[in-house]
């Protein structure tokens, strides 16, 4: 099967399971398909789904998510041995451990093409994704607190695991002190997670700086600071990536850096 | 006495040591739509005791000292707005006995 006709088959399945016998207007092109399949599974609440689709879900996204990857063996530490910094995707990094900048829903992004790290990782990896967040919440019988985390399969991605953390959300600044902690706790309870699952690696994005509102100086500071001092204490030898997805956030991570070298 | 610890004031009133919100926190946290104490009576440091969900964010609270938790604020639970009022009666969390009173006279004063 090409990959036009496995998006045609996920759209239908999609559309018949939220639409039933409405008429579907399915797109020609990859891209228009691409973006259908995103916004149709984007909104799917967390309910089971089929072998079937699952089967042709995954050899879509494997073929999708192979295509540009970045293996962290391959990139050269910018400070020390261990701490990296790299520009792009996520979803495109091959690391042991990602993480994703989660909501207190913990589902995932539920808008339709949000350009937001949630939502392709969530899309990238698989419906498989939002099924096993929603399997943690449910027994966790509450939303999720800010400043922790979680961790699953990264399913299609390249990455082995997902480590979830909701950060906190800035409407004002100068960013409260609890913020600011929340903001390192993030860090440090994903450094946490993947040390006691053994993780050999672990790719941060910038936590709370998106939609969520945090400054990225300040941001960025409290991450690098978390994030040396948790390696010196602990005496923790997890191979850390800063990803970075601006070219503000990669000036602001170059200069932060550079001041520990 | 009061004290700040984990962005909540500890009065010690007697022999108990009740948490309250404080305003910076109730600042912090926004308008309260949901409150669910957890945990034991019997905690440490660093337990959580509480789970606020507010407007501007979810907040585990945990436990600046250890102890023995006597009383828990459980109208909040049916009123979460309680702990966005200034009113001592209304805005206080729990109340906890056998706690180290010199692990309390460490904490930074409010």
């Amino acid at each position: 099967m090409q990959q036009v006709e496995r998006l045609a088959y996920l759209i239908e399945y999609l559309w018949q399971e939220e639409n039933g016998d409405k008429i579907l207007d399915l797109p020609d092109t990859e891209q228009a398909r691409w973006d259908m399949f995103r916004s149709l599974i984007n909104v799917r609440p967390a309910k089971d789904i089929s072998k079937d689709f699952i089967d042709v879900q995954d050899a879509l996204l494997i073929q999708y998510n192979t295509q540009q990857v970045t293996d962290i063996t391959s990139l050269t530490p910018y400070l020390g041995n261990d701490i990296y910094l790299w520009q792009g995707d996520i979803t495109q990094l091959q690391v042991d451990g990602i993480v994703n900048a989660a909501n207190s829903q913990f589902l995932g992004c539920f808008e339709p093409n949000h350009n937001c790290i949630d939502n392709i990782i969530h899309t990238k990896a698989g419906v498989q994704l939002r099924l096993a967040c929603a399997e943690l919440i449910e027994r966790q019988g509450k939303r999720e607190g800010v400043g922790k985390a979680k961790i699953t399969g990264a399913y299609n991605l390249p990455a082995n695991y997902v480590i979830h953390t909701v950060g906190p959300q800035v409407r004002k600044t100068p960013v409260s002190r609890m913020n600011r902690d929340l903001l390192a706790r993030c860090y440090q309870s994903c450094l946490e997670i993947a040390d006691a699952h053994q993780l050999a690696s672990i790719a941060f994005c910038c936590i709370s700086t998106g939609v969520f509102g945090f400054p990225q100086a300040e941001a960025s500071r409290i991450a690098i600071d978390t994030v040396l001092n948790y390696k010196r204490i602990y005496q923790s030898d997890i191979n850390v990536v800063f990803n970075v997805f601006t070219d503000t956030d990669l000036k602001l991570y170059k200069e932060g850096l550079k001041q520990n070298d | 006495m009061k004290k700040l610890a984990n962005y909540l004031w500890i009065e010690k009133i007697g022999e108990q040591y009740v948490y309250r919100m404080t305003p910076e926190l109730q600042d912090d946290v926004g308008t309260v739509g949901y409150v669910a104490f957890m945990g034991e009576d019997d905690i440490k440091v660093d337990d959580e005791i509480v789970s606020i969900e507010a407007s501007k964010t979810v907040l585990d609270v945990q436990s600046p000292l250890a102890g023995k938790i006597v009383a828990r604020n459980t109208k909040a639970e049916d009123e979460p707005t309680l702990l966005n009022s200034e009113k001592p009666d209304e805005n206080w969390l729990v109340k906890l006995e056998n706690v180290d009173e010199a692990a309390f006279n460490a904490l930074p004063e409010a």
